[in-house]
């Protein structure tokens, strides 16, 4: 008897802990947008990378801004745990939330998910990458992976100014974003830059910055004589070459350009070991997928693809107010 | 054996009596009223949200079913294995390297490629090769001649060009012959092989664990590395992406679909088939000599030599049939992710064998139950669903799991104490 | 006269439903040497237990040097100047000997080892023991067991011990470590110390002790100098009945021949050992520990390596494996229990049928209502207390766990059993029923080699006996023609 009650004041507490936690997220007091409360449910694909911390601060400001929207931010346990994410979805589901914004860890296996959600009646807008098959998608909010990816071409060739050797650290097979990325900074290079010659493009440095830096340093050391500059295409993957590069003493002799900005990288290119980084706006990929769902809501009609802007910050620019606010930008905190 | 012979001095103590109930108790009971616990316990919970109430849903209870199925599939070996009194940390990598065997098996059109030693997509792709090989040949010669420079050489190299796309042309017509029969058998073939590298997969294990006599957690340990990498060479370190609409059984992919027309009797056919399995084995546990067998083998594995058992060839058994599970373990992996993917099987291997501990199953061997997995499973999947519908974060779930497992293990201890004086 | 060094009275103490101790009183005097004699499970472990404060006794005083005692835990015993000696020594097998004397008891100077005021304790202690020459960096592993035990003893000594406790200090010693053993308890006794000595062995007891008391069931049953007792009264206090009762003689004829050996080799030991055995016979096989009586059981049920040598049951050369050993009619009943003979966390049932499941399978499956059927038959026959056939091993008494080994060799259809210490750790009562039984099975023409460490019951239940001693089997007497001192002598034997 006195354990079944105290199992109950112990659910008791928890489940007033959580709704009180949540309260904070929904912003439900004031009620300045519309009659009607949504819960949005956003699933990233990790909730560890800085990256994401932007994103969720994207979603909440949007919330905020709308004042009738409740945010849930749930990602999978780790990083590349595709059934972790196809669990939260179909948890999400199950719940019964108003609309569900995604960021597939895979483009292929959260097709019939997404098919799911759409069949119960939950609306998806798909955020940062793409699936394969988008017929079932509200509208897919992310930034031009393929420009980003040839921005940082177009860098690249600046800084060799025209000619060299250069080498494509690629992420991780199946991750649609990075995948665009690599397309693009190699189409293009190919193409503005024809005297630039690629000394590997199919290398992946994997999930981590310590699989990147371990892959990064096996790279290097082979190519040490020979490579010119190389290509980062995410921050985890980043992190882990300029690792390397420290680590083979080629730091600020190669020209490197990374993918997504974190604290190493910033004082790389403050440094002058870092060369380029591409910027998205996460913050910006938050708020407009949540902005987007609750369009979606109530009833107006979207464009399929929205764009979040990519933009090159060097040491040359990165002291202005537009890139400081890229280079550092708001994350989430509870 | 009556007559005057002297009275024994002992009796059993009568205390053995209740320690005997509460060892049932214990052993079947004890997670099944956890599970009850911890149901109860988000049940209440998210009833007192706003907008709660979903969990005590149908759709929940078979979602977490669909969810559970493949963790539970898997640790229904890993049970055989830990009652045998070992250990198999390769679990999830020799999973995920089921799936991938799978995936690249219908990828490729096995049947097709086992008949013709050629696959429809693998020609095509070699005549496009060889027509962009043609192409840029084509193109050098037109320069060339433009510039009046000599062109025998790459003359001579657009005939073989020629020649080769013609005979790879051939070689479609003979390919596409063969698929158009033997296609459809491609399915059976990759199941087989899919659950096939199961089989191996724990015999390799149980192999070394016999005549290398290395404790199973170090050579599990080493099979764990090498089953990832040998799964990362067959996908060539990507992911293997069968085509879903032409090469996906539409079975397969709706294996553990909880959609409407893909559920059997109210639940997807992957839970039934989990819950035969399930039966299945706790019959070959109670009932089998060889069930015997894995608990003497877990209980005293000196004992099980010296009463005749052949302890090699029975650990070998025992790690071939975890190996099977493992492999269908694989085939929902795969039915869920409609990919094969060698590092989607890192860590799995610590939900595996944390089901069989939350359901009892000692890591010091000779206890554990088919229930009780099945009910750990359920746990941690039932704890997993509903932090998400509570809205709780990643770390406090990731808290409640780790306090569940110590939990468990605590228990397995104080049992042990009980009957160790 | 002065007061006693150690006194106990009265001490009590119960685990559930086992009284284990009731109203034992103990003296000890500094200078003597103090042998504690009783039956297994007659008590004497828990009440060196409640003396080295592992348990607490339910009631009962202790006084050392007069003063109250009552130690709350091994090392408030150790510090207050009582040490045991255990059969397993508690030693770091990859420390120094200088090391392992000193653990835990360091000299510390400014938080740092004083390494060489430490020597010099440790020199002077091996002095006092008269072993000057083992030096202090000796890794422990380096030496034999016997030398391992004199670390051990010396560790005590560097604590001041004022009692030490010998528990069968002598059951893995060598004859020539015994010796010196002896020699240092004679040492400690010169220098004014208390020893409390526990053995099974009178002989040894009348070695090195000065007076004994008796255990059984829990109580003092009498006390005594040794000069002034005989063994049988000591016996008699020991076992509490009469030698007919507690050897009850079945009568049996040995048959034709069953078993044959033919110059038997194992890895190590045995060495060439060949004999016959006839139906309806006991053969009794004695010697020191270590000679190799195990072992040659071992080998002949194929659980060691055989090296050469030819087994015969009847007509059948079985394979060197266990299944076929046993197929031939072999059951083998292991010494150690615990750790090999059963598995202690399964059933009666599983314990009983593990060797011949396949009795109750067709196709693999189980008939598990006639399995039951048939273990609760055996149960019955050798009267095994339990709640029933799916109760745990682990739960039973020493006594009926034995039985249950046993069943499992009588439920194989064993011809020839192998009982290696059958009645090691059992209750009198239990042992009597045990040699029923196998007068019994005599009877109904099995052949039955019986190993064990205590020659009283072998030369009164065996009908032959044969002495090991280095791995061979030295000589097979009618029981008849050997006395006790005789098979010692052939034991202990000098080389051929």
């Amino acid at each position: 008897m006195m354990r079944s009650r105290f199992l109950f004041m112990t659910a008791l507490c928890v489940s007033l802990g959580c709704s009180k936690s949540s309260d904070n997220g929904s912003g439900s007091a004031g009620g300045s947008g519309g009659d009607k409360q949504y819960q949005i449910a956003v699933i990233p694909k990790g909730t560890t990378h800085e990256f994401w911390k932007s994103v969720h601060a994207g979603a909440q400001n949007a919330a905020e801004e709308l004042g009738n929207v409740e945010v849930l931010w749930k990602g999978p346990l780790q990083e590349s745990d595709r059934d972790g994410q196809i669990a939260v979805v179909q948890d999400f589901i199950t719940k019964g939330v108003d609309g569900i914004c995604l960021a597939p860890l895979d483009s292929q296996a959260l097709v019939p998910y997404v098919e799911e959600a759409k069949e119960e009646g939950v609306p998806v807008v798909v955020f940062d990458s793409g699936l394969d098959d988008e017929s079932n998608i509200v509208t897919y909010v992310a930034t031009k992976n393929y420009n980003g990816g040839a921005l940082a071409a177009r860098r690249m060739g600046e800084l060799l100014e025209g000619k060299g050797q250069v080498i494509l650290m690629r992420y991780t097979p199946g991750s649609e974003s990075t995948t665009q990325r690599e397309e693009g900074f190699l189409e293009t290079l190919r193409k503005d830059f024809p005297q630039i010659e690629f000394l590997t493009t199919d290398e992946y440095g994997g999930t981590t910055p310590e699989s990147s830096l371990d892959k990064a340093t096996q790279l290097l050391e082979k190519f040490k004589d020979e490579v010119d500059g190389i290509f980062a295409v995410c921050e985890p993957n980043a992190t882990g070459v300029l690792g390397a590069l420290e680590e083979t003493e080629l730091a600020g002799k190669v020209k490197f350009v990374a993918f997504d900005p974190n604290a190493p990288l910033v004082k790389g290119l403050a440094d002058g070991t870092v060369h380029g980084i591409v910027l998205q706006d996460p913050v910006t990929m938050g708020y407009e997928a949540v902005m987007a769902m609750v369009q979606h809501l109530e009833g107006n009609s979207l464009e399929k693809r929205i764009g979040t802007g990519e933009y090159i910050a060097t040491p040359e620019n990165m002291n202005t107010d537009e890139m400081k606010t890229l280079l550092n930008p708001e994350q989430f905190e509870d | 054996m009556s007559g005057a012979q002297p009275k024994p001095t002992e009796d059993t103590p009568r205390l053995a009596k209740h320690a005997y109930v509460t060892r049932l108790l214990g052993t079947a009971l004890g997670p099944f009223l956890a599970l009850g616990i911890v149901v109860l316990f988000f049940a209440v919970a998210d009833s007192m949200q706003d907008d709660g109430g979903a969990f005590m849903t149908v759709r929940n209870f078979r979602t977490i079913s669909a969810q559970t199925a493949t963790v539970a599939v898997a640790a229904l070996g890993m049970t055989v294995i830990i009652i045998a009194g070992g250990i198999d940390l390769s679990a999830g990598t020799a999973l995920a390297l089921c799936a991938t065997v799978l995936a690249w098996s219908l990828k490729e059109d096995v049947a097709v490629l086992v008949v013709a030693g050629n696959n429809v997509q693998g020609v095509e792709s070699e005549i496009e090769e060889l027509q962009e090989k043609l192409d840029r040949v084509t193109r050098e010669i037109d320069r060339k001649e433009a510039t009046d420079s000599d062109t025998t050489e790459a003359m001579e190299e657009r005939d073989t060009l020629e020649k080769g796309i013609a005979a790879q042309q051939e070689e479609l017509k003979r390919v596409t012959k063969i698929a158009a029969s033997t296609s459809r058998y491609s399915p059976t073939l990759a199941l087989a092989l899919g659950i096939g590298a199961g089989c191996l997969c724990g015999f390799v294990n149980g192999f070394l664990i016999s005549y290398l006599r290395v404790v199973p957690f170090i050579v599990t340990l080493g099979t764990m590395r090498l089953y990832l990498g040998v799964s990362k060479q067959i996908a060539s370190e990507t992911t293997v992406r069968p085509d879903r609409e032409t090469q996906v059984p539409e079975w397969l992919g709706d294996f553990l679909s909880i959609r409407g027309k893909a559920l059997w009797a109210g639940l997807p056919i992957g839970v039934w088939l989990t819950l035969v399995l399930a039966l299945l084995l706790a019959a070959v546990l109670r009932y089998t000599v060889f069930g015997r067998y894995v608990f003497a083998l877990g209980s005293n594995e000196t004992t099980a030599r010296l009463c005749g058992i052949n302890v090699r060839w029975n650990k070998i058994a025992v790690y071939t049939l975890a190996g099977f599970f493992v492999g269908i373990a694989g085939l929902y992996q795969f039915s869920r992710l409609s990919v094969g993917n060698p590092t989607s099987g890192i860590g799995l291997e610590l939900n595996i064998i944390a089901a069989v501990v939350i359901g009892g199953g000692s890591l010091s061997g000779g206890r554990g139950s088919v229930l009780g997995t099945l009910t750990g499973a359920a746990i941690m999947a039932v704890i997993t669903s509903g932090c998400t519908q509570l809205g709780l974060k990643n770390p406090v779930q990731d808290i409640i799991l780790g306090i569940i497992i110590v939990a468990a293990v605590t228990l397995d201890q104080l049992r042990q104490r009980r009957f160790a004086d | 006269m002065p007061a006693p060094l150690l006194q106990m009275w009265g001490i009590s103490k119960r685990f559930g439903a086992t009284q284990a101790l009731k109203d034992v009183s103990l003296t000890v005097e500094s200078g003597r040497v103090l042998s504690l004699i009783g039956e297994n499970g007659a008590g004497k472990s828990t009440l060196m237990k409640v003396l080295s404060g592992a348990h607490q006794p339910d009631a009962g005083e202790m006084t050392l040097e007069g003063h109250r005692y009552a130690p709350d835990g091994p090392n408030a015993a150790r510090l207050a100047g009582v040490s045991m000696i255990y059969q397993e020594l508690n030693l770091a097998p990859d420390l120094t000997v200088e090391d392992n004397i000193m653990l835990g008891q360091e000299v510390r100077r400014l938080g740092l080892l004083d390494r060489t005021t430490q020597r010099r304790k440790v020199r002077e202690v091996l002095d006092r023991l008269g072993h000057p020459d083992l030096r202090p960096d000796t890794p422990l592993q380096s030496l034999s067991i016997g030398l391992q035990q004199l670390v051990e003893i010396a560790r005590a000594l560097v604590n001041d011990a004022k009692v030490i406790v010998f528990d069968e200090p002598t059951s893995s010693l060598t004859q020539h470590d015994v010796e010196r053993l002896f020699q240092v308890i004679r040492r400690l006794k010169d220098s004014g110390i208390g020893v409390v000595y526990i053995s099974h062995f009178l002989e040894e007891v009348r070695e090195v002790c000065d007076c004994y008391s008796v255990l059984r069931d829990g109580h003092s049953v009498g006390e005594g100098d040794l000069d002034k007792s005989k063994d049988q009264e000591i016996v008699g206090l020991m076992v509490g009945r009469s030698v007919e009762e507690l050897f009850p003689v079945v009568p049996h004829q040995p048959g034709d021949v069953l078993l044959k050996l033919d110059g038997l080799n194992g890895r190590r030991i045995p060495r060439d050992v060949s004999f016959e055995l006839r139906r309806g016979e006991i053969l009794g096989i004695a010697g020191l520990v270590g000679a190799g009586r195990t072992e040659l059981l071992r080998c002949l049920f194929a659980l060691d390596p055989v090296s050469s040598g030819k087994v015969q049951v009847e007509k059948v050369h079985p394979a060197p494996m266990p299944s076929a050993r046993i197929r031939a009619g072999l059951g083998f009943v292991s010494e150690d229990r615990k750790d090999e003979g059963l598995a202690q966390t399964r059933s009666i049932a599983d314990n009983t049928t593990y060797s011949s499941l396949s009795r109750y399978s067709r196709f693999g499956w189980l008939n598990l209502r006639r399995r039951t059927k048939s273990v609760s038959d055996w149960m019955e026959k050798l009267n095994i207390k339990a709640i029933g056939p799916e109760q745990n091993v682990d739960e039973l008494s020493g006594g009926n766990q034995q039985k249950v080994a046993l069943a499992r060799v009588l439920h194989q259809q064993a011809d020839v059993l192998l009982l290696d210490e059958p009645t090691r750790g059992i209750d009198v009562g239990t042992k009597a029923e045990i040699y029923r039984l196998m007068g019994e099975l005599a009877a109904e023409g099995k052949a039955i080699i019986f190993v064990s460490s205590y020659l009283t019951e072998l030369l009164a239940v065996c009908d032959r006996v044969g002495v090991m001693s280095r791995g061979q089997l030295r000589e097979i007497r009618p029981v008849a023609d050997w006395t006790e001192e005789e098979v010692l002598t052939v034991a202990i034997g000098s080389e051929d």
